[in-house]
């Protein structure tokens, strides 16, 4: 049973940025709900505002300079049915696929994602796997901020008090980019144990890995990107199965995950080897495919 | 605390009620409206019990706010069009196969099927279970929950066969 | 006037084929539930009803020092505001014992001085809207002082460990012996050990504990959600009134499986409508439910197999601890079914079985589906299957030199007087499991894995169990049966309908039922136990058969034949004589004459189970009415690169003597293999220090969809059984066989058996890992 709050609606994002300086931290924004509603119902969180951007509305995913621009307010089932978004960054409907149930993705947002920060979440690891950008709003202005610095640490952005997070900027695939998303669950729809969101890049005879970038979730206070270091045995490779097996490896060294109710340390551990390895294999036989121009 | 006065629009039917801006629309509905086809079960969104379509998708009750859905269509399981006076054919579904127990999860059930059979014409067992995975049955099992939705889907295509 | 008699179509006559049980009609319950208009516990909604809550311990083992309720009763909209000195009698009182385990601890229904496990009750709350109660609950001010707590069952059968209550830790110490197990066991040729163990599991219905209670010319009503409206007396007892001023309704239940077996809302309520003298509802958060709902007892299981070198089975030796948590609750009759069936479906001559309930600073652990038979199958299922690969034998031929058969005495001393159909499950969920799958991927391997067992129906012999039915032709020829029977969405009350149709002859859409209601029907007991179809449908059957008879005379007279060569069928009671111009009477016309004639046309009836003694010194007697049996296989895939296993294939198949109505019954076995699946591989309700580390939906798992495999079902029908028309109760007996049949099933993929639940991904890789450090002795079990 949810504490009484007073309902502020904002029709434009210009609204919605007075709204949210004026309550300040009273104030919560209300987007697709999902997991704010959850924690207000627990009486966890008891804002004296909430601050509906709803009314907004989203506009349809769109490209732009190379980049696909999704409004905050995406809803995670648009990642799934927008043929733009599976062609110029199918790993967002690849992992949105495994995004709780239909409801949530029915409702929940891509900017609530972010926002929320939950370091076991599927759209951060996806936004950062992707070298996303986010538009920030406030009084003073806008902020483009990269998605490393944006989420900041457990349920913590790097958006200031009077900030808003309204669009997402992701770079579109280039040709011959491979991607995967893999997450372990202990139960269907449930959030991910560990995840790995990967892309691979291959020369244009589909030989060589030229470029990987993978990111690693529920392993730390935030998404983690793996070094070029730890990387480095199978760029360059042909993709064998013993340089995706070392990087698994070198991976699973570097994480520092915590135990907790969900999992010990040291099996997320295990999971982070697997998951890494998994997806970069995935990831690049994709690529091979799309380098070849034979598509997937 | 103040109320405000909110329309919503159930069933092809508008409803005007006062209510607290933090009355949940699963309340509304199951309280101010009393319609119980729409039922608490975790306040989180996991389980599926307070499941409507909202403009035709499925969502929670449980997370959203009657002040939020003014001007929406909501519709609930007894607000289905039925076929014949009695029921929609999903619910003949449902009947023939035993595909309920002690009834708690089957309209939420029904509805998340219905609004996968409108997007897809064939679901494979396999899409039937990723699309309700968000609805708890703790009686069924849920074999005959997609036998029962297979059929329909069958049904609604307009022959007879599983193909 | 001379009764309207007319000509129908012949039908074959003294045919014993029956025409409604057997069949599966989609009526009764069936139909409100998918149009969505049924009304469960928490859809009343009564005149100035007030909202009630429960203020709940955070702590589990403290000293109350203080309760300030001011903050709380000045909230605007707070009507009362409840502590323990509000109650008249503040104890549950479970006065039905039996004789047997007699507690001598009380739970009181407000806490008093001390709080005993987290989510223990120490205030109530009723308001005017229930955002307001749930704010007045957070303005109930407690104060407590820590005391030393135990968590641990085992840790508290040390001498020096904390007491939970005066009494001392042990709620209960069953012993079941039968011959010289020491001596038999040194003269073994084999000897398995094992340890086994269990975790505590939540129901999670999917409608919480609910309802509504008024106070209406002097008598308390409540209308909840439970499997058990008997519940009246002790409500009584709590309020000081006379049972007389006590009703209780049983609305259709949205699922208990033994988590509405014991009290929830009914106390609560009953206060808080009884002080306020308005109608009030309750309805627990899920997370409530989930933080303070009983749960079913997590079992230590120690077992000591001794055999012979060809492996007939000579000694067992077992020694189980169920953790009861703060209160009593069901406990001792849980521990005694673990201790009842131990051993299993197996012949052994020679056993001694201690079972010890132990009070902990946990949640209270109580009836749930299975209650206590259930843990036992992954113990005495992996032993069997440990003394197979000992002697180089298959898991079906250890079986079969050891199991039992109708007529074989089982531990406690009494003898299986129906068919024991094991084989038969055993050939057919085997057979269903069909080519065996290939693995999907290089880490991946493929195992399977059965497991049988045997679960009780009916409550233990020695409470003399006893059910009424009443039942009454109207004069428009339908019929009415009232019977104090709840329905937990089983078909509890659908089943009595098809029986009296099968007797009486009135079509079901004629035939209304009236249940759970303690002022308006004659007791049925509550549901739990398996025992309704047993005892209520044995009471339908016998009571109808007795109206039947009445009614005979006088349509015999009418009809100018004997009694005994009716047919009633389809409305009707007609000659059954083969000219083909056989004569009926609508059961309207002959309910009319009876009518005019002064006979009754109504008759309550009381079937009353076999009885029966047991002996607690001797661990010797009658235990159980009878039994079911089944059989389970599973097929799985084991990822050994992150320990995750999919379950591809299960088949169940059990012995249900005759089927009532075949849909639900393999509903009941399908939704019973989704428990037990649940149970083996991801239900775990941890707690660290007596508090619980999953308190949302959200993280206690429960399968969904995507987890479960179709459930095929295979049914034999041997004809005995001690339920009506032969059948034998199938609500507990699918949950039982799943833990074993799937760590059977993992062992045979990854080589190491599992000996702890849930076996979940974590553990897969832990035993994998134990397996490569050479920690595995020859039989898969870790050491």
């Amino acid at each position: 049973m949810t504490g009484a709050f007073e309902y502020q609606l904002a029709d434009s994002w210009e609204e919605a940025v007075e709204l949210h300086r004026i309550w300040g931290e009273d104030g919560k924004i209300l987007a697709g709900g999902q997991s704010l509603v959850p924690m207000l119902n627990l009486r966890l969180v008891q804002p004296a505002g909430l601050i509906d951007i709803n009314p907004i509305g989203a506009v349809e995913p769109r490209v732009a300079d190379d980049r696909l621009v999704l409004s905050a307010l995406t809803r995670h089932q648009d990642l799934l049915r927008s043929p733009l978004v599976r062609e110029h960054c199918p790993i967002l409907a690849e992992g949105a696929a495994q995004i709780g149930n239909v409801r949530v993705r029915a409702r929940g947002t891509v900017g609530g994602s972010m926002c929320h920060a939950d370091p076991s979440g599927e759209i951060p690891c996806m936004v950062l796997a992707l070298d996303g950008q986010l538009i920030a709003h406030s009084p003073r202005g806008q902020r483009v901020i990269d998605a490393e610095r944006f989420l900041r640490s457990y349920l913590t952005t790097d958006l200031a008090e009077d900030e808003l997070l309204t669009e997402i900027r992701l770079p579109i695939r280039k040709h011959g980019q491979g991607w995967a998303f893999l997450e372990t669950v202990r139960r269907y729809s449930d959030f991910a144990t560990v995840e790995v969101a990967a892309t691979a890049t291959l020369s244009s005879d589909a030989h060589t890995v030229t470029a990987l970038r993978v990111v690693v979730g529920g392993v730390a206070d935030r998404p983690l990107i793996l070094s070029d270091e730890l990387l480095s045995a199978a760029v360059g490779g042909t993709g064998r199965d013993d340089e995706l097996r070392a990087v698994g490896a070198a991976a699973a060294a570097t994480v520092s995950p915590e135990s907790d109710v969900h999992a010990s340390a040291d099996y997320r551990r295990r999971l982070t080897e697997v998951l890494t390895y998994r997806a970069l294999g995935k990831a690049i036989e994709r690529g091979r495919a799309e380098s070849k121009g034979a598509g997937v | 605390m103040t109320k405000t006065q909110v329309q919503l629009r159930v069933n092809g039917r508008t409803h005007e009620l006062w209510v607290g801006t933090n009355r949940l629309l699963l309340d509304a509905l199951h309280d101010d409206l009393g319609m119980a086809d729409v039922r608490y079960g975790c306040g989180e969104g996991v389980c599926g019990t307070c499941t409507i379509l909202l403009d035709g998708e499925p969502v929670s009750a449980c997370l959203l706010f009657a002040v939020q859905v003014e001007g929406r269509e909501i519709t609930t399981l007894t607000g289905l069009p039925a076929a014949d006076a009695e029921s929609h054919p999903i619910q003949d579904c449902f009947l023939q196969a035993g595909a309920a127990q002690c009834g708690f999860c089957t309209p939420g059930m029904m509805l998340t099927a219905l609004a996968l059979v409108e997007r897809t014409e064939r679901p494979t067992r396999e899409d039937i279970r990723y699309e309700l995975v968000g609805n708890l049955c703790r009686c069924t099992g849920y074999t005959k929950i997609v036998d029962a939705v297979e059929e329909y889907a069958c049904r609604r295509r307009g022959n007879g066969s599983h193909d | 006037m001379v009764a309207m008699t007319e000509a129908i179509e012949s039908a074959p006559a003294g045919t014993t084929e029956f025409t409604v049980v057997g069949n599966s009609p989609a009526h009764h319950d069936f139909q409100d539930k998918v149009q969505g208009t049924l009304r469960y516990g928490a859809d009343w909604k009564l005149p100035g009803m007030l909202y009630g809550k429960v203020v709940r311990s955070l702590q589990p083992c403290a000293r109350i020092t203080a309760i300030d309720t001011s903050a709380a009763r000045e909230l605007p909209g707070v009507v009362a505001v409840l502590t323990a000195s509000d109650v008249p009698f503040n104890k549950v009182v479970d006065n039905a014992s039996g004789g047997l385990g007699e507690l001598t601890v009380a739970q009181p229904v407000l806490a008093e001085d001390r709080v005993r496990y987290t989510g223990e009750p120490v205030a109530l709350i009723a308001a005017t809207e229930p955002e307001i109660a749930a704010a007045a609950v957070d303005l109930v001010d407690v104060s407590y002082a820590d005391l030393p707590g135990i968590f641990d069952p085992e840790e508290a059968l040390e001498p020096e460990a904390p007491l939970v209550h005066e009494a001392g830790n042990v709620l209960v110490n069953w012993r079941i012996g039968r011959g010289d197990a020491a001596a038999a066991m040194a003269a073994a040729d084999v000897v398995i050990t094992g340890e086994y163990r269990s975790q505590h599991v939540e129901h999670a219905y999917l409608e919480p504990e609910s309802g509504v209670g008024w106070s209406d010319n002097g008598v308390l009503t409540l209308r909840v959600s439970t499997q058990v409206i008997e519940h009246a007396s002790q409500i009584a007892r709590i309020l000081d009134v006379s049972e007389n001023k006590v009703r209780i309704i049983a609305s259709y239940m949205g699922g208990g499986f033994g988590g509405k077996e014991d009290m929830t809302v009914e106390p609560y309520l009953a206060l808080l409508a009884w002080h306020t003298q308005r109608p009030v509802r309750m309805v627990w958060d899920r997370q409530e439910s989930i933080l303070a709902s009983t749960k079913r007892h997590p079992f230590v299981m120690r077992y000591r197999t001794g055999a012979k070198a060809d492996g007939t089975l000579l000694a067992q030796e077992i020694d189980i601890i169920g953790d009861a948590g703060a209160y009593p609750c069901l406990s001792a009759r849980v521990l005694f079914a673990g201790a009842a069936l131990a051993a299993g479906p197996y012949r052994v001559p020679n056993i001694t079985t201690r079972s010890r309930a132990v009070f902990t600073n946990n949640v209270p652990a109580s009836a749930f589906r299975g209650f206590g038979a259930m843990q036992v199958v992954f113990g005495y299922e992996s032993q069997m299957d440990k003394l197979a690969e000992r002697l180089g034998l298959t898991p079906t031929e250890i079986r079969d030199r050891n199991q039992v058969s109708k007529g074989d005495t089982i531990p406690t001393g009494e003898s299986l007087h129906t068919a024991v159909e094991l084989t038969a499950t055993r050939d057919l969920a085997l057979a269903r499991l069909g080519p065996r799958s290939t693995a999907t991927g290089p880490g991946c391997r493929v195992g399977r894995g059965f497991a049988s067992g045997m679960q009780p129906y009916g409550r233990t012999i020695w409470f003399r169990d006893h059910a009424s039915v009443w039942l009454t032709l109207q004069t428009d020829g339908s019929l009415l049966i009232r019977s104090g029977v709840t329905d937990l969405g089983a078909g509890q009350a659908a089943s009595l309908c098809q029986i009296a149709s099968e007797v009486l002859g009135a079509p079901l859409e004629e035939i209304s039922v009236y249940i759970g209601d303690t002022a308006l029907n004659p007791p049925a007991g509550g549901t739990f136990a398996t025992r309704q179809l047993y005892m209520s449908g044995n009471a339908v059957l016998s009571g109808a058969r007795e109206l039947r008879d009445s009614l005979a005379a006088v349509a015999a007279e009418e009809l100018g034949v004997p009694p005994d060569t009716l047919v009633w069928r389809d409305g009707m009671v007609r000659t059954a004589d083969s000219s083909g111009q056989n004569r009926g009477i609508r059961l309207a016309e002959l309910a009319q004459m009876c009518q005019r004639r002064g006979v009754s046309t109504s008759n309550l009836h009381t079937w009353r189970a076999r009885g029966g003694e047991f002996d607690p010194e001797a661990g010797q007697g009658d235990s159980f009415p009878d039994y079911t049996y089944g059989t389970h296989a599973a097929e799985v895939e084991v990822d050994t690169e992150t320990g995750v296993v999919r379950v591809l294939k299960y088949a169940a198949s059990h012995d249900v003597g005759q089927q009532i109505n075949p849909v639900r019954v393999q509903g009941q076995i399908q939704g019973g293999v989704m428990q037990g699946l649940g149970y083996a591989l991801m239900e775990d309700h941890a707690l660290i220090d007596g508090q619980p580390v999953s308190t949302l939906f959200a993280n206690y798992l429960i399968p969904t969809t995507m987890d479960m495999p179709d459930i095929e079902v295979d049914v034999v029908e041997s004809g005995e059984g001690c339920g009506p028309l032969n059948a034998r109760g199938i609500g507990e007996p699918p949950v039982g066989p799943c833990a074993a049949a799937i760590a059977s099933a993992i062992k045979d993929a990854i080589g190491v058996r599992p000996n702890r639940l849930p076996i979940t991904p974590e553990r897969v890789l832990e035993l994998i890992d134990e397996q490569a450090a050479g920690r595995v002795a020859k039989d898969g079990d870790h050491e």
